[in-house]
């Protein structure tokens, strides 16, 4: 038995991702309008911020409302080390990356000493700080007048400077693509020994300390591997929109994104995606109704909280169990379906 | 005979409560070691500074010849100490197979790549984990619920998945804050026969125990605290005749000469 044979036997995964892949190149041909190819670029980018936060207050178990922040601070180290330094996207885009997952480590000392809804307000602190600077620092990022004229990012073929993805369909295959890598990678990371051990810190620290596990450092690791993910979402946003400025990280931003994971159903891998994908087109659909649509968001998240703790993936599970005769499913619990 | 663990002198005041007010004792290798005390002699602080959810405020604290005073629990888990709670700390929203997989924690042998693309190396880790752990939830009787919620066992199961899931860290020295609180009478004499099996797989067991009819069946030797001060010590048997163990324990109201 070869070895990719054996592991594609053992894994039961792969024909959910081809799905999904298949469903992503189908996507912007289904929905071919430049208005819903850029909210189908806009939605890989929140499932790809979803995600991120998700592993820190879903799997970690810690309180996050300053995501926004990181999301920031991978556009704007992008776009200033682009248009002001002159340098290469894919290459400012790994700084990008690097600088939030460093600024996560950061925000992780809060997290070493504060727990709860006191972490919470040390996060939303941040938020409001990173804001505040985009606006002040305005030699570095022009303030509220903004960036103008960002390039999409180009493709590093030589000798082809001008293709880039100022096609739409190609930003969204490219975001999509690296959403759904991300889901794959981040799917590993937690049902392997440091997903078991990430979960043991959010049920219980002292629990987990007895066990050998060194809270800080995981906890560092959680907020850092999240904050570089929110990094690389913000790094394919000023490219999209072509204008950069300090309004799009407003900490509502945080709430957003806060709202997708719990509606989606925290804890699990799909939960936060399928939030991420319902709390993008809902409000777009209601689009009609003026500001009513930003009613949605808080009215999805108080009737998760009230009535469904464990979102949409828990409304699934209790409406499989119904149908198929069965009783809930008591043994995974909210995990089940991200196993 | 050696002694695995050695305190001298250790101290633990919270505010102006000596809690531990200068304790020497010897644990002596694979035996099963019983602290007991009444109600407020310390026992649990005492667990708390071995484990080191606490630090000492002076005193020694020696484990197979290494200082472990100032320590931090994580690390003196990897050092082979390992403990269950007075009040049960479990993983709730997890499966028992899963509470007992983040007790392995500091025995996985993969290469660090390996937990983002699951190689060779990965799966046998992952195999033998859940084998292993499998046979520590039979081990405490509870193979057959291994994929039920932590949460939804009875009180005297989740004693039990509490002791599967340090024993997964392959200690050296078991410590275990009162693991008979709340167990009826079959659960207890299950118990009993678990800590006398754990000690002659070679693991030396710390019981702190509140209830010495308990104590008396199991331990080796048993070593009696009160208002966080050494009391007595010595083998079961001359533990239960003392004048002022039984003294301590009914709270001073007879004259200990009136017992005589």
């Amino acid at each position: 038995m070869s070895g990719l044979a054996a592991a594609l036997r053992r894994d039961v995964r792969w024909p959910g991702y081809l799905g999904a892949l298949v469903v992503l190149l189908l996507l912007p041909l289904v929905l071919g309008t430049p208005y819903w190819r850029g909210i189908l670029i806009v939605c890989a980018m929140n499932v790809l911020l979803a995600m991120s936060l998700n592993l820190v207050i879903g799997y970690t178990g810690q309180l996050n409302l300053g995501q926004s922040g990181f999301f920031a601070i991978g556009a704007y180290v992008t776009t200033v080390l682009l248009k002001s330094y002159g340098w290469n996207f894919w290459l400012a885009c790994v700084a990008a990356v690097l600088a939030s997952g460093l600024v996560g480590l950061l925000l992780a000392a809060f997290a070493a000493r504060l727990r709860g809804h006191y972490l919470g307000i040390a996060s939303l602190g941040f938020a409001v700080i990173v804001y505040q600077i985009l606006i002040n620092w305005e030699s570095v990022t022009k303030g509220v007048r903004g960036i103008y004229g960002i390039r999409p990012p180009p493709l590093a073929i030589p000798g082809f400077p001008d293709l880039n993805f100022a096609n739409q369909a190609a930003l969204f295959y490219l975001v999509a693509g690296i959403a759904l890598l991300v889901y794959l990678l981040l799917d590993n990371l937690l049902r392997s020994p440091i997903g078991e051990t990430l979960r043991a810190i959010r049920e219980d620290e002292i629990s987990a300390a007895s066990l050998g596990v060194n809270s800080a450092k995981w906890k560092a690791f959680s907020f850092s591997l999240s904050a570089a993910i929110a990094g690389l979402a913000g790094c394919f946003y000023p490219g999209f929109v072509g204008t950069l400025v300090p309004d799009a990280f407003n900490i509502v931003e945080s709430f957003t994104m806060l709202a997708m994971v719990v509606v989606g159903g925290m804890g699990t891998m799909i939960g936060p995606v399928v939030g991420a994908i319902v709390l993008t087109f809902l409000p777009e659909l209601l689009r009609g109704f003026g500001d009513l649509r930003l009613i949605v968001y808080g009215l999805a998240l108080t009737l998760v909280v009230l009535f469904m703790p464990g979102g949409m993936v828990q409304a699934w599970q209790l409406l499989r169990a119904r149908f198929s005769g069965g009783r809930p499913q008591h043994a995974s619990g909210a995990d089940g379906v991200g196993r | 005979m050696n002694a695995l663990l050695e305190t001298r002198e250790l101290r633990k005041s919270f505010g102006g409560v000596k809690a531990v007010a200068g304790i020497s004792m010897a644990v002596p290798e694979k035996s099963i070691f019983a602290v007991i005390g009444p109600n407020g002699a310390g026992k649990s602080t005492l667990m708390n500074l071995l484990s080191g959810t606490y630090q000492p405020d002076s005193g020694e604290l020696r484990f197979a010849g290494r200082q472990l005073a100032g320590l931090p629990a994580h690390q003196r888990a990897r050092l082979g100490l390992a403990r269950t709670f007075q009040k049960i700390r479990l993983f709730k929203q997890l499966s028992l197979l899963d509470n007992v997989l983040a007790g392995f924690h500091i025995r996985h042998q993969v290469p660090a790549w390996q937990y983002l693309l699951p190689g060779a190396a990965f799966w046998r880790d992952w195999t033998r984990c859940r084998q292993e752990g499998l046979a520590l939830l039979e081990f405490v009787g509870l193979g057959e619920l291994a994929a039920q919620r932590a949460g939804s066992l009875a009180y005297g199961q989740q004693r039990m998945l509490e002791i599967a899931r340090a024993l997964a860290t392959q200690p050296k020295l078991f410590m275990l804050d009162e693991p008979a609180a709340g167990l009826n009478a079959a659960e207890v004499a299950f118990l009993l026969q678990r800590l006398r099996d754990i000690r002659d797989r070679g693991i030396t067991v710390v019981v702190v125990e509140h209830n010495m009819d308990l104590v008396m069946k199991v331990a080796d030797h048993v070593f009696v605290m009160d208002h966080g001060e050494f009391l007595f010590e010595g083998p079961p048997k001359a533990v239960q005749s003392n004048p002022s163990v039984i003294e301590a324990y009914l709270g001073g109201e007879f004259e200990s000469g009136a017992l005589a």
